[in-house]
């Protein structure tokens, strides 16, 4: 057993229950999608145990180039979906939620991603590697799960104003609620791993915790987008399509930050 | 004033203050930040002037753009103090609700009838909720009992110590901006150096890079001794992400490089005839050495470490990196040059020799021995320890915003003919659910009580 192999049987697993999942989506029938969240589940053991297969391999966090993050970007997702689906049986989601990881695990897979572990420049040999990384991604992960729960959201409003009920079977205020969950998981992930930890390891690695590099600049527009959507709705009480809204606007900019950053402006970060 | 108070409290300020905020931002990243003027002007063109007068190519450190923060705090500070007098109200005096029409009308609600006396009952549910580490306060009005329970009042003030936690870090960035000196010291082995504005000296007693068996750069180590009134008081080896620390400066390993004013060059001078006949010559620039029994002179005239031919076809170096290093030598015999030209050490077999007279001579360039130095980035940041605070007090903020939210429950207790009628509501402005089931199993355990 190597990593590429396990990363293979997680990829196909996660496959899998995306299609199973879909088969619910439209035949509305439970098992599929009870059998869906099994091959998640265990997609996410066999990722876990690639995940530390490459750790034990490369002797180093399993995120310094971008097939690495992106695989650990989809393992943090599927961990997000498994907890938000347990917790708040948000069954529905997970059609779009898995696309949405097998949308990752492609990218990662894609030939354009050099797969090879490479010893780490000097500036990635730290302990905060680990803690700054892990961190951030797992809080982007909670705001796929709402950026998921939002676009439903704005579906199932649009039904609900017809007079119809939600195709789905959520409805809108759940989702609505359900989004506001993951943003309340996110928000402090992302606040505690991407600012607070990301100044931390700039201070000891670059001498300056804030140097306003494109990466910096814009984990804190992200920042500011899920403040914008705490405070209007917290504050200003607004709830439903102008919340979702925001919330879609916040993990775009998530997702920005974490990838378009590197392949469109140039900065410090440039490792990954 | 008034007027400017209620504008700077209200939440719309806040919100626009936020959009405007992240709208400069992006913008800030769209145009690449501190180039020169010449790279403006090809990229932007006849509005690039305009761009650099209006500080957008360096935005995140313009007047206006430091103003717009500044508006953000204090919008943030006037917030907070405004809203603090009722919570602090709030959490120390808490209400009690004296009709059960109320209460009923909350969402978390219940009401049943109890077996016991008014005595029992009060004490019953005291004990319950106490369990439960709930704290209560009581009153008694014409017979009825009025009990207000709450717990994790903390989190009442989650959102203000953020807040407060983004004060601190935005203090001790004007902190870090105004007294925070930043400044490279470039060292060779054993050279000692002034800190600036420090008073101590530091030297660097050894530089090494280590490598990967493949070759990459795995670290770069400077062994420093920091040097107070001419003696060594304290030593450290740093390395990327370990940085020195002594009397609020610290000291970061931030690049290195060759001082090619001096390199050694390694030269081998043979005879492709006969490969025994090897001369091995160790040169500087502009030193000549005199081949025993060849009466040749071999001058190494010129050294670049970064070999390139530049604007018409000129010899210069692209880096200061030894990426291609190439000496010019130039042989001798009397007044006769044999031979001069360009020796390559990446490419032996390669020179741009040009000899006068048919030699049988080949020169190698092959090795070069230049001292290292190591570039110390020195900072001094006076409000670092700041925006630690600051952070901290943010995450302990957001933690009790998000998941120490307050829980009350407020009771009326009625007495009836031997028995007591129990009225409750529970109020919880965040995760009602779990909040809801604790509610449940209170009033399930009082119901239980015979």
């Amino acid at each position: 057993m190597n990593e590429s192999t396990l990363f293979a049987a997680a990829f196909v697993l996660y496959a899998l229950a995306a299609f199973l999942y879909l088969a619910y989506l439209f035949s509305k029938r439970v098992k599929p999608a009870a059998t869906g969240f099994g091959a998640a589940s265990l997609g996410l053991f066999v990722h876990t145990a690639a995940l530390i297969l490459r750790t034990v391999e490369s002797r180093h966090a399993p995120f310094t180039n971008m097939y690495e993050s992106l695989s650990f970007l989809s393992w943090a997702t599927v961990m997000a979906y498994v907890i938000v689906e347990r917790k708040y049986k948000v069954r529905p989601a997970g059609p779009y939620v898995m696309l949405i990881v097998i949308g990752l695990m492609a990218l990662a897979s894609s030939p354009l991603m050099p797969k090879d572990a490479t010893p780490l420049v000097p500036a990635l040999q730290s302990y905060w590697l680990w803690l700054h990384v892990s961190v951030t991604l797992l809080g982007e992960a909670f705001f796929a799960i709402a950026f998921v729960t939002s676009l439903m959201y704005l579906r199932a409003q649009a039904s609900e104003n017809k007079g119809r009920s939600s195709k789905s079977g959520l409805t809108a205020e759940r989702l609505d609620s359900i989004s506001y969950r993951a943003v309340a998981v996110g928000f402090p992930l992302f606040t505690l791993g991407g600012l607070v930890f990301g100044m931390v390891w700039a201070h000891k690695a670059w001498g300056a915790y804030w140097s306003w590099d494109p990466k910096e600049v814009w984990s804190l527009i992200t920042w500011f987008v899920f403040a914008l959507y705490l405070h209007t709705r917290i504050v200003m009480g607004w709830k439903g399509r102008r919340s979702a809204a925001i919330a879609i606007i916040g993990f775009l900019a998530a997702l920005f930050t974490y990838f378009g950053v590197n392949y469109l402006l140039a900065g410090l970060h440039s490792y990954a | 004033m008034k007027a400017l108070l209620r504008f700077f409290t209200s939440v719309r300020v806040a919100i626009t203050l936020l959009i405007v905020l992240i709208c400069v931002s992006i913008l800030g990243t769209l145009i690449p930040q501190d180039r020169s003027p010449q790279e403006y002007l090809i990229r932007y063109g006849q509005i690039s002037g305009l761009l650099q007068r209006l500080q957008f190519t360096r935005l995140y450190h313009s007047l206006w753009f430091i103003l717009l923060l500044a508006l953000f705090g204090l919008n943030i500070a006037v917030c907070t103090i405004e809203r603090l007098p009722a919570k602090l109200r709030r959490a120390m005096r808490p209400r009690f609700e004296t009709k059960s029409k109320n209460l009923l009308a909350l969402k978390i609600r219940d009401r049943f009838a109890c077996a016991f006396g008014l005595a029992e009952a009060k004490e019953a549910t005291k004990r319950e909720l106490k369990r439960r580490h709930y704290r209560l306060r009581m009153e008694e009005e014409e017979g009825r009992v009025a009990l207000t329970a709450r717990k994790r009042v903390l989190g009442l003030f989650g959102s203000d110590v953020v807040h407060v936690g983004l004060l601190i870090i935005l203090a001790g960035g004007i902190i870090s901006g105004l007294g925070g000196r930043r400044s490279n010291l470039t060292l060779l082995e054993n050279q000692t150096l002034p800190v600036p504005e420090a008073g101590f000296s530091i030297r660097l007693d050894k530089f090494t890079t280590e490598l990967y068996p493949d070759g990459n750069i795995k670290d770069w180590k400077s062994a420093l001794s920091v040097i107070e009134d001419g003696r060594p008081v304290r030593q450290k080896t740093i390395e990327v992400n370990h940085p020195l620390s002594h009397r609020g400066f610290v000291f970061y390993q931030s690049g290195y490089g060759w001082d090619w004013k001096d390199p050694t060059l390694e030269i081998w001078v043979k005879k492709k005839s006969d490969s025994a006949n090897l001369h091995k010559l160790l040169l500087r620039p502009g030193e000549a050495a005199t081949l025993e029994g060849e009466n040749l002179e071999v001058r190494a005239v010129r050294f670049l470490p970064d070999f390139v031919l530049g604007d018409e076809n000129q010899p210069t170096t692209r880096s200061t990196e030894p990426n291609n290093p190439a000496a010019f030598i130039e042989g001798r015999q009397g007044e006769e040059t044999i031979f001069s030209g360009w020796v390559f050490a990446k490419f032996p077999d390669f020179s741009r020799m040009h000899s006068a007279k048919g030699t049988d001579l080949s020169v190698e360039l092959k090795n070069i021995e230049a001292p290292q130095y190591s570039v110390i980035q020195v900072a001094k940041d006076p409000g670092v320890e700041w925006i630690w605070i600051g952070c901290g007090l943010l995450m302990v903020g957001l933690f009790l915003a998000f998941y120490w939210p307050t829980r009350e429950i407020r009771f009326i207790l009625d007495p009836g003919h031997g028995k007591t009628e129990i009225a409750a509501g529970g109020i919880s402005a965040k995760n009602r659910e779990t909040f809801e089931a604790e509610f449940k199993e209170i009033i399930a355990s009082l119901r239980k009580l015979k």
